[in-house]
């Protein structure tokens, strides 16, 4: 019953990936001699394998630059939208007011603007010219910075584009925690902080994480957002995936590349791996 | 009676287009079956589509009764990856793919991996009238039928006197921070054209003859004391030292006021001034010493194209004053041709915008490299 899925899965993608492995570790034959005959500055093993492309790529002061600049991206980018889900779920569980509808609301429509569009907006608003700018210089802010291409600019960005799925998620999570264990909580006497750190918080983790681990994939990875708002360099390492798979014709060291940005992402996965197993245990030692 | 007047519009949108377009291929089918008929493939913007649907065809047929040709488009290029791999098995197979001429940037690649006819063996006159150099970075394999060149592009609100040549150029850069970019090299071809004139203008002839024509990683050290010119500019760019992504993001600082002078595609900046991307205080200009580069678009006939005798008809056609007219007049391109050939009134247009010549690139493997050199050293 499983073998179908399992075939797929090892024919669409357990297939490349082992392809891709093999062609950065210099192996140009089989279903690799396409791309190698069309690729510039290969590192080719005739024997065995080598590391030339690794050690090329690691060494490249550049590179790692845009490596920096990505985890730093993706973990301010983590941090802000946890934090920005995590206040805005709880405003809407703990309100019902029609404000509270309206901010829910206005949490998710970026969900339904293409990420395109979404990029071009943010530098324009942002921009020399744009509206932030403008609006800092007539209350008397000359100094304001032009965050237009630079990495904050890229942080605002995926913010924008992650809170939604971050507010969808968390909301779901609160709303599961019945009022009951709320009000016992506040007629015994807690406060509203303490009924948030004692009950809302310890039931909402898988939730968090799962914003928390998703979000970081997702600016590991991303390509749009950086790459229209983000400066020449120090940029993401997608961006500089896409140049050198493309503009420069390497697409041994782009692959390269993108074994390092999938090591960092099995390992925020292997976090989300280990949150789901805590919480079954714990699921089936209270029952 | 509300749900049927929606009823009734729905089925009015929906089947006068279908019904529109069936007896336009009705059309063509009937023409098919009198004579004999080529098959183009094109791929590109839809000034490229109105360039063939609208004026190189109709203007071939017109002049050849019984010739057909029948127009494949792809928007963007969306189909050429798929259209490689379809001419690339048939040529392999010694089958014809289906498509007789083709358009678009897989030409390029078609050529280098030796799938098309070898321009010699074509039967087309107005071929001599061609400057032999652009058929060199195709290995012969491809015929260049129009050029768009990269010019500057300046705000005449501010800047009354523009720059003439690279010299003076980079003076008004350094005389003006902040109010010049140009666009990363590996995002489009006029930032890429800019750094590429810098580096060009500090080379020795023969080095920049070998980088034009063959791929040669041993002279590439040539290039550092421009790319170490162009790092020296970084504190005077937009932003100290911001290089947007793409050739439309530049357009867009420029339209915006926010940068004054910049590179810029002479087909797309004339169409961005036509549909008011760019307001009319935007002017352009080329500069001299060396001007800025210019690209070929070039035509493909795959190997096992049919009819060539009738093919090579159209392109001697293409590449004839009057369609070489259309180009210019239809999508602001440049001739391909000689522009000795052409009207008075072409030499005048192009006098003060460009050379009689584009001016050719670096070899394509080259130019990539070039591309990763500026990513290293410049930012």
């Amino acid at each position: 019953m499983v073998l179908p899925p399992v075939a797929v899965v090892a024919v669409f993608i357990g297939f490349p990936v082992g392809a891709a492995i093999a062609y950065t570790l210099g192996k140009i034959g089989g279903p690799n001699s396409t791309v190698a005959l069309l690729a510039q500055r290969q590192h080719v093993a005739h024997h065995g394998v080598t590391l030339g492309a690794y050690r090329e790529v690691l060494g490249n002061t550049h590179v790692r630059g845009d490596l920096w600049a990505t985890i730093w991206v993706t973990l301010v980018t983590v941090a802000c939208v946890v934090l920005l889900s995590w206040s805005i779920a709880l405003y809407l569980r703990l309100s019902n007011t029609w404000i509270s509808r309206v901010v829910s609301a206005l949490s998710v429509i970026p969900l339904f603007i293409p990420v395109v569009i979404a990029s071009y907006a943010i530098l324009t608003f942002y921009a020399a010219t744009g509206f932030i700018k403008t609006l800092a210089y007539h209350v008397g802010w000359q100094s304001f910075p032009t965050l237009g291409y630079t990495l904050t600019a890229v942080v605002i960005g995926e913010i924008w584009v992650n809170v939604p799925f971050g507010v969808l998620m968390m909301s779901s999570g609160l709303n599961s925690v019945p009022n009951a264990l709320i009000e016992a909580a506040r007629d015994s006497g807690a406060s509203l902080p303490r009924t948030v750190r004692s009950v809302l918080l310890p039931m909402n983790v898988i939730p968090t994480v799962i914003v928390a681990t998703f979000t970081g994939i997702y600016v590991l990875g991303s390509f749009t957002v950086p790459y229209l708002t983000g400066p020449t360099a120090p940029n993401l390492m997608g961006v500089s995936m896409q140049q050198f798979f493309g503009s420069f014709n390497q697409p041994q060291q782009a692959e390269v590349m993108a074994m390092i940005v999938f090591v960092l992402a099995a390992g925020i996965g292997t976090i989300y791996v280990w949150a789901n197993v805590r919480a079954t245990k714990r699921a089936s030692s209270t029952t | 009676m509300k749900a049927r007047l929606l009823a009734i519009a729905v089925a009015v949108l929906v089947f006068v287009p279908t019904a529109l377009s069936a007896t336009h291929a009705g059309g063509h089918a009937k023409k098919a079956s009198a004579g004999t008929t080529i098959v183009v493939y094109a791929s590109g913007d839809v000034n490229v589509q109105g360039l063939w649907q609208n004026n190189i065809i109709p203007g071939f047929e017109k002049a050849n009764k019984g010739i057909y040709v029948k127009f494949i488009f792809s928007e963007h290029g969306t189909d050429d990856g798929t259209t490689l791999a379809r001419i690339g098995a048939a040529v392999k197979g010694r089958h014809w793919p289906g498509i007789d001429l083709v358009d678009g940037g897989l030409v390029t690649t078609l050529a280098a991996a030796g799938l098309n006819q070898p321009v010699g063996k074509a039967t087309a006159p107005n071929l001599k009238k061609i400057n032999p150099d652009l058929l060199v970075p195709v290995k012969g394999a491809a015929i260049p039928y129009r050029g768009s060149s990269v010019v500057l592009a300046y705000n005449s609100d501010k800047v009354k006197s523009p720059p003439k040549s690279l010299s003076a150029l980079l003076d008004w850069i350094r005389a003006n921070p902040g109010k010049f970019t140009y666009n990363s090299p590996n995002s489009g071809g006029s930032g890429y054209s800019f750094a590429e004139t810098v580096v060009d203008s500090l080379l020795t002839p023969s080095i920049l003859k070998q980088m034009d024509q063959g791929y040669n990683p041993a002279i590439q050290s040539n290039w550092k004391q421009g790319l170490d010119l162009l790092h020296g500019l970084n504190k005077y760019m937009y932003g100290n030292g911001v290089y947007p992504n793409g050739n439309a993001a530049v357009l867009q600082l420029l339209g915006q006021g926010q940068i004054w002078v910049a590179p810029v595609w002479s087909d797309q900046s004339l169409t961005a001034l036509k549909t008011g991307q760019l307001g009319p205080n935007i002017k352009l200009t080329q500069i001299s010493n060396p001007s800025f580069t210019g690209g070929a678009a070039y035509l493909a006939v795959p190997k096992t194209a049919k009819h060539k005798k009738v093919l090579y008809k159209f392109v001697n056609y293409i590449l004839s004053p009057p369609a070489q007219q259309m180009i210019v007049d239809v999508m602001a391109g440049f001739p391909a041709i000689d522009i000795k050939y052409m009207g008075a009134a072409i030499k005048q247009k192009f006098q003060d915008v460009s050379a009689n010549t584009l001016r050719p690139t670096y070899q394509t493997k080259m130019g990539n490299d070039f591309k990763a050199a500026w990513q290293q050293s410049v930012p």
